[in-house]
């Protein structure tokens, strides 16, 4: 078997690069937010799709164990055969080339909104796509590597925007708790576990880990983290801004606003989006390389590295065709577009495969698998 | 981004491959056994040089056997030569007739210089010659002895300039190989100290020495050393950053990948984490590798001082790396994109100041940080009796009239001091210079894109660091990947007694350096008690 990827990550490392990849559409645009009927429930629609995603991962992990130093990729052609496992391969590729479009854009957008409003929106995602081309071609140890450190970074600065705000909290904005009933949080549920989907990238780290046996470990570990992450930044937006929270465009990036460090740093959001700007180029990175990858071992070729500069080109050029505008953008990331298409393309393609798995049983499946 | 200029130059020199190499010439073959013949032939390779001294003399009975020292006046100690070289071979009391027979004497009994040694051929014979040593050969007889008679000028030991520490020995490294080589074998006394030496050069057959503990050094680095080191094949080594750059991993890095100093202590604290040491005859400069970033950032003062002080030092170190790296950007993105960021009474007085300047900030900024760094240079490089010249002009021009001519603004040179400043505190000039070009490229990018041009510039730096391999070891080692034991050592530094272990990647062979539990603990009541009662009886 050729090796297309090299390198080997600890647990930790992927760990980090999960919690980044997962933490990018919180606090740039909060999708979930915007579609919130009843807001005081937020954190309990957060929690739920937290809870839900967790079967999701494991059943990405057991099935990746099952084929020790194979990604998703190529055991779908082991599982399917030739052409429909290509074709599996070819559409999880699409849907991770997807995102890579849609979070480019939506840093784009939140920059030109927020920040810049007169450099081109062009200007942001070609230098965020350039860098994480550039990560993603050195190898998965690198794009851990720099999620490790990445990290850190962006767990400080949520901290911080987590705490400051402390003044404005009001916590009485959280009653009443499930007034409307459990129905209306079926969508804002649905978007998270949507964007907890995306972990099918799994699929392709798996194999490159140090230790598999710490998969299934640290991946929960990454979905709970990055739950309670999210629980705990919805409680301080609905706490800050009480039900007007779900009108606010991007959410996060107003409660950076509030802060203010002494009288003398006022508002601290460009260094915020300045972590942003870090977690979304790592995510690119993980998905652009994850996609390379994908698409060599697909086609058979010996190096992903070629094809990562053009694939992040493409997934750039389609992050400025898909949308016409950022309400265009909005609208996409409400559940009833992106979470449907997620569901669709993650648990469709799981489900096949594991079917797949389970009809062939205990099958001799070629060299390389074990248990 | 580097990976295709790297390609497009190593196809390039691919394809220069096999044209002109220099020549060499050496002497072929081995000594004859016709005394003349040997002195024609050596005088020969010297191209009669004018230090080159050849001796003839009479010896054994009536003066039959003659004999023939060759010595580079300036190179031997004269008196050894004469004491230990010639008195013995004249010696009036010796009645040899035979010239096996003197030369057998000679070499086992008479000749008392401290080394040795037998050579038959004539290129080695010369090339010790050359080194400072005294060759004798004797008529008849085709084999040479070589005295080591070595003794030259050189520079006393003297406190290292270039890293000056205010607690720790005051002791740096010197040009001769010999001494330095001394002055780690006197820190470690332990024969696990194990130096061998190579010589490199073709002409200038520099000899070049490599150190390392035994046991505690990975076997793969000191091997992946002494590769390195034989592979490099040209005409003349003249310092260290010759070596240093046919060796690095990242040849096209703004960044060393490997560490010089010219501190001993330096030298047996990095050899006893497992790392090798690389001594070069001719410079103080001693290379250590594998280097990491960490080590850039670090003073043997911080070991030295307290742990809490060394800490505090090395805290302030990376503050300042950083802000020798993104300050003058930073300014320029906020006062340029990000004006909201800072209160509005700074804001306004910012632009107050700015008023009547007629750049943008970042030409203010790139043109005050040229202004300095040619001040800077301009101040290494001027003999020391102007050197006040300079610091009174550059004070002028960049304190006082540049703001009143109206070219930059106060608060923009206090900005361009501070960096200037932050800059010298990194201790290791290799790395500080690096850092000092970034910045330039840090400020284009925030005056174009703001502090999204410094993120990325962070960000694009990060790749670059984090892809950094010094002789196998991740350059960013501990901090990425993280190697939580290694953490103890590194931003911050642990007490020696929780120093317990060596660095993972390089000292994996013997993980531990001190027994555990070493922490002092104040004595328990019981044996507070003991010694109150000794300390009574004492009184008694």
């Amino acid at each position: 078997m050729s090796k297309v990827e090299g390198g080997k990550i600890p647990g930790r490392q992927l760990m980090a690069v999960l919690v980044l990849s997962r933490v990018v559409p919180m606090t740039v645009a909060f999708p979930m937010m915007t579609e919130l009927q009843v807001p005081q429930d937020a954190w309990i629609a957060s929690l739920l799709g937290t809870l839900l995603s967790i079967p999701f991962v494991l059943l990405v992990v057991r099935l990746g164990l099952r084929f020790p130093d194979k990604t998703i990729i190529e055991y779908s052609e082991l599982l399917l055969g030739k052409y429909l496992g290509k074709l599996v391969g070819l559409i999880l590729i699409w849907y991770w080339i997807s995102v890579v479009a849609d979070v480019a854009r939506e840093l784009g957008e939140a920059y030109t909104i927020a920040i810049m409003p007169e450099t081109p929106i062009l200007v942001f995602m070609t230098v965020t796509g350039f860098l994480a081309a550039n990560a993603a071609r050195d190898g998965l140890e690198v794009v851990g590597r720099m999620g490790e450190n990445g990290v850190w970074v962006v767990l400080f600065f949520l901290i911080v925007m987590f705490v400051l705000p402390y003044d404005e909290m009001r916590f009485k904005n959280l009653a009443p708790v499930l007034a409307r009933g459990v129905r209306p949080l079926a969508a804002p549920t649905g978007t998270v576990v949507s964007f907890f989907l995306q972990f099918i990238v799994l699929g392709m780290v798996l194999p490159y880990l140090n230790r598999p046996k710490d998969a299934a470990r640290y991946s929960v570990y990454a979905v709970l983290a990055s739950g309670l992450l999210m629980t705990w930044l919805t409680v301080v937006l609905v706490a800050v801004f009480g039900p007007t929270v779900s009108h606010l465009a991007m959410p996060a990036f107003s409660l950076s606003r509030m802060i203010s460090i002494a009288d003398f740093l006022e508002r601290i959001e460009a260094i915020t989006m300045g972590a942003w700007t870090l977690s979304s180029a790592i995510k690119l990175a993980l998905f652009l390389w994850a996609s390379a990858v994908g698409l060599a071992q697909v086609f058979g070729v010996s190096r992903f590295q070629p094809l990562v500069y053009p694939l992040g080109a493409i997934a750039i050029a389609f992050g400025i065709l898909f949308f016409e505008s950022n309400l265009d953008l909005q609208r996409f990331l409400q559940f009833k577009n992106l979470g449907v298409y997620s569901l669709m393309v993650t648990l469709g393609t799981m489900g096949v495969l594991y079917l797949a798995a389970l009809l062939r049983g205990r099958l001799p499946l070629g060299p390389g698998v074990r248990r | 981004m580097l990976g295709m200029l790297r390609r497009l130059l190593s196809r390039r020199m691919r394809r220069r491959q096999g044209s002109g190499q220099a020549e060499t010439s050496s002497v072929e073959g081995r000594i004859s056994s016709k005394l003349p013949v040997n002195r024609e032939r050596i005088k020969a390779a010297f191209g009669n040089s004018a230090d080159l001294v050849l001796r003839n003399l009479q010896a054994g009975a009536q003066g039959k056997i003659s004999a023939l020292v060759v010595h580079m006046d300036g190179l031997v100690d004269k008196r050894q030569v004469a004491e230990a070289v010639i008195e013995q071979i004249t010696d009036i009391d010796l009645k040899w007739d035979n010239p096996r027979q003197a030369y057998a004497d000679l070499k086992v009994r008479l000749l008392s210089a401290s080394g040795v040694e037998e050579v038959d051929s004539l290129d080695k014979f010369i090339t010790h010659v050359a080194g400072g040593h005294s060759g004798v050969l004797i008529d008849g007889v085709e084999k040479g002895l070589v005295c080591d008679t070595r003794g030259w000028e050189q520079r006393g030991i003297d406190e290292p300039t270039t890293e000056a520490t205010v607690r720790g020995p005051k002791e740096g490294f010197v040009e001769a190989l010999r001494t330095n080589t001394s002055l780690l074998r006197r820190r470690i006394m332990g024969s696990q100290l194990w130096i061998e030496e190579m010589r490199i050069g073709r002409i200038s057959r520099t000899r070049v020495a490599i150190a390392h503990i035994a046991g505690v050094a990975n076997d793969k680095i000191v091997q992946e050393v002494r590769d390195r080191l034989r592979r490099i094949d040209v005409d003349a080594i003249h310092e260290s950053g010759n070596i240093e750059e046919y060796i690095e991993d990242a040849p096209f890095s703004l960044f060393p990948t490997t560490l010089r100093t010219e501190r001993p202590d330096k030298v047996t604290g990095a050899l006893l984490e497992g790392r090798v040491a690389i001594l070069t005859d001719g410079t103080p400069f001693v290379l250590i590798v594998p280097a990491t970033f960490t080590m850039f950032l670090t003073s043997t003062e911080d070991y030295y001082e307290r742990y809490f002080i060394g800490s505090a030092l090395r805290l302030l170190r990376v503050a300042s790396f950083f802000i020798s790296l993104t300050l003058p950007s930073l300014y320029v993105a906020v006062t340029t994109f990000h004006q909201e960021m800072l209160p509005t009474p700074l804001v306004l007085s910012i632009a107050a100041q700015r008023e009547g300047i007629p750049f943008p900030a970042v030409i203010e900024a790139l043109l005050m940080e040229f202004v300095f760094e040619t001040l800077r240079e301009a101040g290494v490089r001027l003999p020391r009796v102007v050197g006040q010249a300079v610091s009174i002009i550059g004070a002028l021009v960049i304190g006082d009239a540049a703001i009143r001519a109206g070219l930059a603004s106060p608060a923009m040179i206090m900005v361009v001091a501070f960096t200037g400043i932050a800059s010298f505190a990194t201790p290791v000039f290799s790395l500080a210079i690096g850092v000092r070009l970034l910045r330039f490229l840090m400020t284009v990018l925030a005056g174009a894109l703001g502090l999204f041009g410094i993120v990325a510039g962070m960000f694009a730096l990060l790749i670059h660091l984090t892809c950094l391999r010094s002789f196998g070891v991740p350059f960013l080692e501990p901090l990425a990947p993280i190697v939580f034991s290694d953490l103890k050592d590194a931003l911050l530094r642990a007490p020696w007694w929780a120093l317990r272990t060596r660095p993972q990647f390089t000292g994996k062979k013997a993980p531990t350096r001190q027994a555990p539990g070493l922490r002092p603990r104040p004595p328990s009541p019981e044996e507070e008690e003991v010694h109150h009662l000794v300390g009574e009886e004492g009184g008694k």
